[in-house]
């Protein structure tokens, strides 16, 4: 049931354990030597041959020798020693431990009985005759000093470190290489691949990692099937209309047929707005098609310059019916690959748009370059001199339906799908539209293309 | 007076086409369904079908593919508006023309008359000063009787596909821009990602085989047009 839970729970508390146990196994481990030398040798011996190496050294080195001698074994040994002189100072100048001082105290007291340590014959004597007594502080052992000469402690401490290391790197990897999955996969369906899975590519695993995951391909699932359905909906109704609209077309040409040259104007406008449905519906379709699509259907050389100088023709030209131009302000030969078909109607939307809010006596200017930011992708520029758009619907003009100034946009004569079927279209061969209003006034939206199609 | 066949599915649509249709001056009959469609196509009665994709107990394609197999009838495709798919497969399997659906009936009227034109007896059969036969390497063409020889066998084609090759024979040795062979052959403007010159340009190499020496009979001038290959 909470399987993950106990493998954290457990894995951290032995990982615990273990590291508490190699770290009193390495103190007992210490104490042990320290037992065994004891054993083999008295601390008493112990100091005496440090006695007799340091008086060998003495005489061969004199008192450079000694200090460098004492450094050495002090690096080496837990217990602190000294070598002090009659004054009682040491030989590498330590302060000496209250202990140390207060011995020497007594000593001195009581001199007639002669040094403690004389009875061990302690002094080491030089070729000068100066006299110097080594001394042990056995109360100096301190855990730091312990961890201070790191060779009587790091072979079992290295080994914790290690085990314990490796039980926290399993355990994160295996915490955190489904959630890459999971991750992956939530991308993925984010991008529009609404089949992604993630609990086939977990195996047997049964714990809440695999709940979530089998949480989130039940989500997916339901978001897939609502998805088909609404676009199956949206899908049908469109066919549905179509059939009504069908024979309206006729009954409509049987009625001309049968009045021939009355009523003409009347007949016109009823063409002319049964094809306005016809229209809708068909954007409506390309729409819920372009949604459902993850990949160009077709991946043909697609020249942009070519695909943009016949738009901003036919755009020019009507344009001008209404006093409005179309002008390609500067273009290169840009060849992608992709749906002609696709990117020429989203291209037309965004242009049909421009012209459609660009004042009287202005142009819609287009342009067509590297994109500077990323040399391998193309950047459109559809630019208009109209009001713009208020920022907070900057980010929206690229939903359906979406309009800017209701009445106005009725007028003339928008859907509210045409800027949606070009995001569709862009996005779908790998590229981005976006929206800005200029600073110096004029509204411009910026599409780029890839050249080449790098993802699926 | 020409012999249409109807296959539609939508009763109401047939019925009013119909009316439409006969006072367009046709002769109207339909079919509800493709195996009917079929079998009335087979009877060798009609000038022309209109045949509509979706069709309950065989489709407009599965009609037109065993009707192929027999017959060079002139058809027309009424395909789904937005299934650009569909006007292609239509194409390769031997129509004549496509028109998406829902359609304007002129329109419709329209392009039956263009491949009537193309399908029926040549105006002028009779005058003289007409050249009887187009003869261009192994390939041979008679305009009287509209048939195609080729290295001395004669070719099954469409009457669109005729029309086609026609065009191109006519202007071997040039290329003919699309818009022009869309408007002589086809009888019709070009639009935009229009395929059907496409298609019937394939499905002419198809039948025809390359040259002698391996070469293409109609090639294919990128952004242009097509071009027949005078050797």
């Amino acid at each position: 049931m909470h399987r993950l839970f106990w493998k954290i729970f457990l894995s951290f508390w032995a990982a615990l354990i273990l590291f508490a146990g190699s770290a009193m196994l390495t103190a007992s481990h210490y104490l042990e030597q320290a037992r065994l030398e004891n054993v083999a040798m008295s601390p008493r011996a112990r100091l005496l041959s440090h006695v007799s190496d340091a008086q060998r050294i003495a005489e061969r080195d004199g008192v450079d020798g000694l200090k460098a001698w004492l450094n050495e074994i002090d690096r080496r040994e837990p217990v602190p020693l000294f070598l002090l002189d009659r004054n009682g100072t040491d030989l590498l100048g330590r302060p000496l431990p209250l202990g140390i001082a207060e011995r020497l105290a007594r000593e001195a007291m009581h001199a007639g009985r002669g040094p403690v340590g004389a009875r061990l014959r302690l002094e080491i004597r030089l070729p000068d005759d100066t006299e110097y007594r080594l001394i042990a502080d056995y109360q100096g052992v301190t855990l730091g000093r312990v961890l201070d000469r790191p060779h009587v402690v790091a072979l079992p401490l290295i080994l914790a470190a290690l085990v314990s290391g490796l039980v926290c790197f399993l355990l994160a990897r295996y915490l955190t290489a489904p959630l890459g999955r999971l991750r992956r996969a939530t991308e993925a369906y984010a991008a529009g691949d609404l089949s992604a899975r993630v609990a086939p590519t977990l195996g047997t695993r049964k714990d809440e990692v695999a709940d979530l995951a089998h949480a989130f391909d039940h989500m997916a699932q339901r978001l897939q099937e609502l998805m088909a359905s609404q676009r199956q909906l949206l899908s049908d109704v469109s066919h549905e209309l179509r059939s009504p609209l069908a024979r309206l077309q006729v009954a409509l040409g049987l009625a001309r047929q049968r009045v021939a040259g009355q009523a003409d104007a009347e007949f016109d406008r009823i063409e002319h707005e049964a094809e306005r449905v016809n229209d809708l519906i068909g954007q409506l379709l390309s729409l819920a098609k372009l949604e459902a699509s993850v990949a160009p259907a077709t991946r043909e050389p697609v020249d942009l310059a070519e695909l943009l100088a016949s738009i901003a023709s036919d755009a020019d030209y009507e344009a001008r019916a209404s006093r409005r131009r179309v002008a390609i302000e500067r273009s290169e030969p840009a060849v992608i690959r992709g749906e002609a078909r696709l990117l020429h109607s989203a291209l037309e939307n965004i242009v049909r748009n421009a012209v459609r809010y660009t004042p009287e006596n202005t142009s819609v200017t287009l342009s067509l370059e590297r994109d500077r930011g990323k040399p391998d992708s193309w950047r459109i520029v559809i630019r208009d001199q109209g009001p713009g758009v208020p920022e907070a619907m900057l980010p929206r003009l690229f939903e359906p339906f979406v309009r800017v100034g209701d009445a106005r946009d009725r007028a003339s004569g928008g859907y509210g799908l045409g800027l949606a079927i070009a995001q569709k279209a862009v996005r779908l061969h790998g590229g981005e539209v976006t929206a800005l209003n200029e600073p110096a006034g004029g509204f411009c939206v910026v599409v780029t293309l890839p050249s080449a199609l790098t993802h699926t | 007076m020409n012999h249409i066949l109807l296959a539609d599915d939508d009763a109401e649509l047939t019925e009013m086409l119909t009316q439409y249709l006969v006072a367009e001056g046709f002769d109207v009959d339909s079919a509800p369904d493709g195996e009917t469609a079929l079998s009335m196509a087979r009877s060798g009665a009609f000038d022309l079908m209109v045949l509509d994709v979706m069709m309950p107990r065989k489709n407009g394609f599965d009609v037109l593919r065993d009707l192929r197999a027999q017959s060079l009838m002139p058809v027309l495709m009424l395909t789904a508006r937005d299934e650009d798919v569909d006007s292609i497969v239509g194409l390769e399997l031997g129509a004549d023309d496509y028109l998406p659906k829902p359609c304007n009936p002129r329109v419709l009227v329209a392009r039956i008359r263009a491949i009537l034109r193309r399908a029926g007896p040549v105006p002028d059969t009779d005058g003289i000063d007409t050249p009887q036969t187009l003869t261009l390497g192994d390939l041979e063409m008679h305009t009287g009787t509209r048939r195609v020889l080729c290295g001395g066998q004669p070719l099954a084609m469409t009457s669109t596909e005729y029309s086609v090759l026609e065009v191109l024979l006519r202007e071997a040795g040039h290329v003919v821009s699309k818009v022009d062979l869309s408007e002589r052959a086809l009888g019709r403007k070009l639009t935009r990602y229009d395929r059907s010159l496409d298609m019937h340009v394939s499905s002419l190499r198809k039948k025809l085989g390359s040259l002698p020496g391996d070469e293409e009979r109609i090639k294919t001038v990128r952004g242009v047009g097509y071009q027949y290959t005078r050797s």
